[in-house]
């Protein structure tokens, strides 16, 4: 008897042990070494911030500086690397064109200023002073320097360019050069921003209305040539978040974006219509695994989710069946971003035996019909809006022929595939698998979509990992699954 | 060693009955008769405190037992039919009260050998219950209920279930043991045939009380 | 006088009513099985034993099915001892509730569990082991049904110990732990092994809380049964039905080593 009861102890606490640490989730761990690229004019807040990371995890994070522009000058003719960082957004967006950089990531905004020594003493007061002659300017160097540019660009809105770029005194390749030499006393003025200025004791900032027009957001990007995404995003999820990196970013005189609540393995919740599993589930995955992040799946008619949701429980985000499910619950979230849409049409036995092509013949004696549910489902609620718009709802409801209704598709095609049903009106996209088993056909007497939109709720702690993955859900791969499906590509339609 | 009731009120449902009294003298064989249905069994429950005591008190050598559990108050019980535990072989039978009392192996060796002698189950120790006639289970469970050397021995219809050989048999291994250990003993029967063979002295059991008789 | 002597009734007609009744429902089970398997073909058998997918969900299920089977054994037998051996106000409300979880429909247990562990109570547990949507929620949907049928089975088997052993026992010396563990336990060893195996094949075939409380993630928290399911909501009947006869196989094989590894059924 002892022995069978320390027998099943010891089995059990073996099991336990596996049932227990099997889940962990996509660790990071610790020992890698990230190579960032990062612009000069953000050296301050991303050494401290690297700083910081690093102890709390033991990688290794080492910073490159130049000027945004010649950075990415560089890694376009050398790319590699993990991650680069940019102070002016054009400059990310142009390597992604590029084909250099995959996830991008706002972190912060700063904007174009006049920077004099403490006290003005030269009393400058707007853009137009540099061009005095007692006036010695500095300026970034519009090919390096993203502030340089700028400065560049409004003076020649403002019709003063040649004449600024005549007579300037010097042109250095990052901001912090200007900054000293300011400091130094070697120039009087200078065009940088206003988060380099705070980094230095006795400068002072003075606005002008067009360079302050001109606020830039410092931008993140990973790049596409990394070999270790997984650990270049946790860094530059850190980074981003606001309750890490930008608070050194505010600490420093950025004014950061809304980031995102810091965790070293975010967990997230997404619910999804069920008709959509087939398509995002690898893709989700993916991301899963990229990112370093655990996404719980919940998918279910969107008649039964919604009523979960409003019950309380939100997750970060709703991939819905249909816009009007999504509209119930539409406080809650964000605008949704229609992803693709999906038609309504009749599953058929193989070989229709009882001949059915239009929707009238759904109304024959002995023909048995399943629908989805009107409440529970997106389905249900299409089916029912296109029997009655074409006439025949009442009647088909008075025949007794609908035999099932059905939370979702998948069931009612299983049900055919077995054969207890003649007819069904499923989504194209629930008839990918039936192979030979029965037939499709198109509903000629009218159109029935569902548009599919991705939402994100407005009090997720994790808006823009949220965002990133309806990016992934809108690339390439994932658009080759949906249509693979039957699903047709809506590519980020805001709904009408 | 002796077994005194003091208007003992024993239950059971329905049935009860009150103002019980009942002197043992120390080492005497009583033998306790009553109609079926009377009580008997539920008076020795009582006594072994498996069933709570009603009123009065119960006194076995001279200490108060009335509120003692039954572990705590040294009676070897044999019931009806012996109850043997039965996946216990003979041997482990006779020593368990001894290794509950956490006594040395040798010492448990040694007494579980002398009972078995005395009581004829030599032979029988490794043998589980089920393969144990009716008059080897009596004795076992006399073992059982002897080894740790009890203030007294309840009976409770010892013989009920034996054909007539057997009964003189263990008839003979009760004498040798009240003899032998001079352990008063409280022995409920139904059957005079008991009594003549047994008895020092009889007792009544019935609804008004407790009678000495004549043994 | 003297009267023919008596012959009973010919036992022919009652005979083959028991094998009737029995002969019927063996035959519905086996009508079943075939119909699966007219569905599939042993190709479809191999791929599904050679899936990742399918390997894994095999493993979890047998480790979550054996570890709830074990757990509510451990349950299982203080409870059944205590609902027989102790009488008290309120005990057949009691049995009533411990009959619950088998009563329920499984997507309410489900349901309930998910609500429980999002209250602050909940919570605080999630906070030290994470449950939710985790592989520790199968084990405890699993042991939630599963403890029920398990407490059964013991509370039928304490039934049919004599009390008078434990009595016996409790004169001779022992507390009424000793008793319980000395005397009674040793009885009881094939109604746990009975209580074990029900409760693991009810865990076994669990779903309807696992797929609320767990999710039906593949990989992850997915056990045999999920997989018939998520393979059903892709319309691979052949697929689903590939692995429910595998369950059965696995199942069969289980259930007959032990019940004949035990030395019968309850009440030898």
């Amino acid at each position: 008897m002892r022995s069978i009861a320390l027998g099943s102890v010891l089995l059990a606490a073996l099991l336990s042990w596996w049932v227990l640490r099997a889940d962990v989730g996509p660790a990071t761990g610790t020992g890698y070494t990230l190579t960032v690229h990062c612009a000069a004019g953000i050296k301050g807040p991303v050494t401290r911030a690297a700083k910081e990371y690093e102890q709390q995890f033991g990688n290794r994070v080492e910073l490159t500086f130049g000027g945004s522009g010649a950075l990415l000058s560089a890694l376009t003719v050398r790319n590699h690397g993990d991650i680069y960082i940019a102070g002016d957004d054009s400059y990310v967006s142009d390597a992604k064109q590029r084909g250099l950089v995959a996830e991008i990531l706002a972190l912060a905004s700063m904007r174009p200023v006049i920077a004099v020594r403490s006290g003005n003493p030269k009393n400058i007061t707007s853009y137009r002073d540099l061009l005095r002659l007692d006036v010695r300017t500095g300026l970034g160097n519009p090919e390096a320097a993203a502030v340089g540019k700028i400065a560049k660009r409004v003076a020649t809105d403002l019709g003063f360019w040649d004449q600024l770029r005549d007579k300037v005194t010097v042109m250095k390749p990052t901001v912090n050069d200007l900054g000293n030499d300011l400091q130094i006393g070697t120039i009087d003025a200078a065009v940088i921003w206003d988060a380099t200025v705070r980094q230095y004791e006795n400068l002072e900032i003075i606005e002008d209305p067009q360079l302050s027009r001109q606020a830039r957001n410092v931008t993140l990007g990973v790049l596409r040539c990394t070999t270790q995404p997984r650990p270049a995003l946790h860094f530059a999820r850190y980074l981003a978040a606001h309750d890490r990196g930008l608070l050194v970013f505010s600490a420093e005189g950025f004014t950061p974006i809304d980031g995102d609540e810091w965790a070293d393995v975010p967990q997230l919740e997404l619910m999804s219509g069920a008709m959509l599993r087939p398509a995002i589930d690898s893709t989700v995955t993916a991301f899963e695994q990229r990112e370093g992040v655990r996404v719980n799946r919940v998918y279910n008619g969107c008649g039964i989710l919604v009523s979960q949701m409003k019950t309380g429980s939100i997750p970060d985000a709703y991939f819905s069946c249909d816009q009007t499910f999504l509209d119930q619950v539409q406080d809650r979230f964000q605008d949704g971003v229609t992803v693709t849409a999906n038609d309504v049409v009749m599953l058929l036995r193989k070989g229709n035996p009882k001949n059915i092509a239009k929707l009238r013949d759904l109304l024959r004696p002995g023909v048995r019909v399943g629908l989805g549910h009107p409440e529970k489902s997106a389905l249900g609620a299409l089916t029912t809006g296109l029997l009655s718009r074409t006439g025949h709802l009442d009647n088909l409801k008075a025949s007794g022929n609908v035999v099932v209704e059905s939370a979702t598709g998948d069931l009612l095609v299983n049900q055919i595939t077995a054969g207890s049903l003649d007819v069904v009106l499923v989504y194209r996209s629930n008839t990918a698998h039936v192979g030979e088993r029965c037939e499709v056909a198109p509903i000629q007497e009218a159109t029935s979509q569902a548009r599919q939109p991705f939402a994100i709720a407005k009090d997720s702690a994790h808006p823009h990992l949220m965002r990133r993955l309806l990016d992934t859900l809108r690339g390439a791969d994932s658009r080759r699954r949906f249509e693979e499906l039957g699903f047709h590509w809506r590519d980020g339609e805001r709904p009408k | 060693m002796s077994i005194l009731l003091d208007k003992v009120s024993i239950r059971a449902g329905d049935f009860g009955v009150d103002g019980l009294t009942m002197d043992i003298s120390t080492g005497s064989y009583a033998v306790l008769m009553g109609r079926t249905g009377c009580g008997k069994t539920t008076l020795i429950e009582t006594l072994c405190g498996l069933r709570p005591l009603a009123g009065g008190r119960i006194v076995l050598c001279g200490t108060d037992v009335s509120e003692l559990r039954p572990a705590d108050r040294g009676i070897g019980y044999v019931p009806q039919d012996g109850a043997l535990f039965p996946t216990m072989t003979v041997h482990d039978q006779i020593a368990f009260p001894l290794r509950i009392r956490k006594l040395a192996p040798d010492a448990i060796e040694s007494r579980v050998s002398e009972l078995s002698s005395l009581l004829g189950l030599s032979k029988l120790l490794d043998r589980l219950p089920a393969g144990l006639s009716g008059g080897e289970r009596q004795r076992t469970a006399l073992g059982r209920a002897l080894s740790f050397h009890p203030r007294v021995l309840l009976l409770d219809e010892p013989l009920s279930a034996l054909d007539d050989e057997t009964r003189e048999e263990v008839h003979g291994v009760l004498s040798d043991i009240n003899r032998h250990t001079s352990v008063t003993t409280l022995h409920i029967t139904h059957n005079r045939a008991d009594t003549e063979a047994l008895a020092d002295v009889v007792h009544i059991l019935s609804p008004s009380g407790i009678d000495p008789s004549d043994p | 006088m003297t009267t023919a002597p008596h012959r009973a009734r010919a036992d022919t007609a009652f005979l083959a009513a028991l094998f009737v009744f029995l002969g019927l429902y063996v035959a519905l089970i086996v009508a079943m099985l075939v119909a699966d398997a007219s569905f599939t073909s042993p190709a479809d058998l191999w791929e599904a034993i050679r899936s990742d997918e399918i390997q894994s969900a095999a493993v979890l299920s047998l480790v979550t099915a054996t570890l709830s089977a074990i757990l509510s054994v451990w349950f299982a037998v203080p409870i059944g001892y205590v609902m027989t051996r102790f009488s008290f106000r309120g005990r057949a409300l009691l049995d009533a509730v411990l009959d619950i979880p088998i009563v329920l429909p499984p997507m309410v247990i489900g349901l309930s569990l998910l609500i429980l562990f999002s209250t602050p109570i909940g919570r605080a547990i999630e906070s030290v082991v994470p449950i939710t949507y985790q592989k520790p929620s199968i084990v405890l949907a699993q042991f939630a049904v599963a403890c029920a049928f398990a407490v059964r089975t013991m509370i039928v088997t304490f039934q049919q110990i004599d009390v008078r052993h434990e009595h016996v026992a409790l004169t001779v010396g022992c507390s009424r732990g000793q008793a319980f563990r000395h005397v009674v336990l040793p009885q009881v060893r094939r109604g746990m092994l009975s209580a074990f195996l029900l409760a693991w094949a009810r865990a076994l075939g669990e779903f309807g809380p696992i797929l609320v409380f767990s999710g039906a993630m593949r990989m992850r928290t997915e056990v045999l049964p999920t997989t018939v399911f998520l393979e059903l909501s892709v319309g691979r009947i052949d697929a689903a039905v590939a692995v429910s006869l595998l369950m059965v196989a696995a199942a069969l094989i289980v259930l007959w080593i032990g019940r004949s590894f035990g030395l019968g059924r309850i009440g030898q």
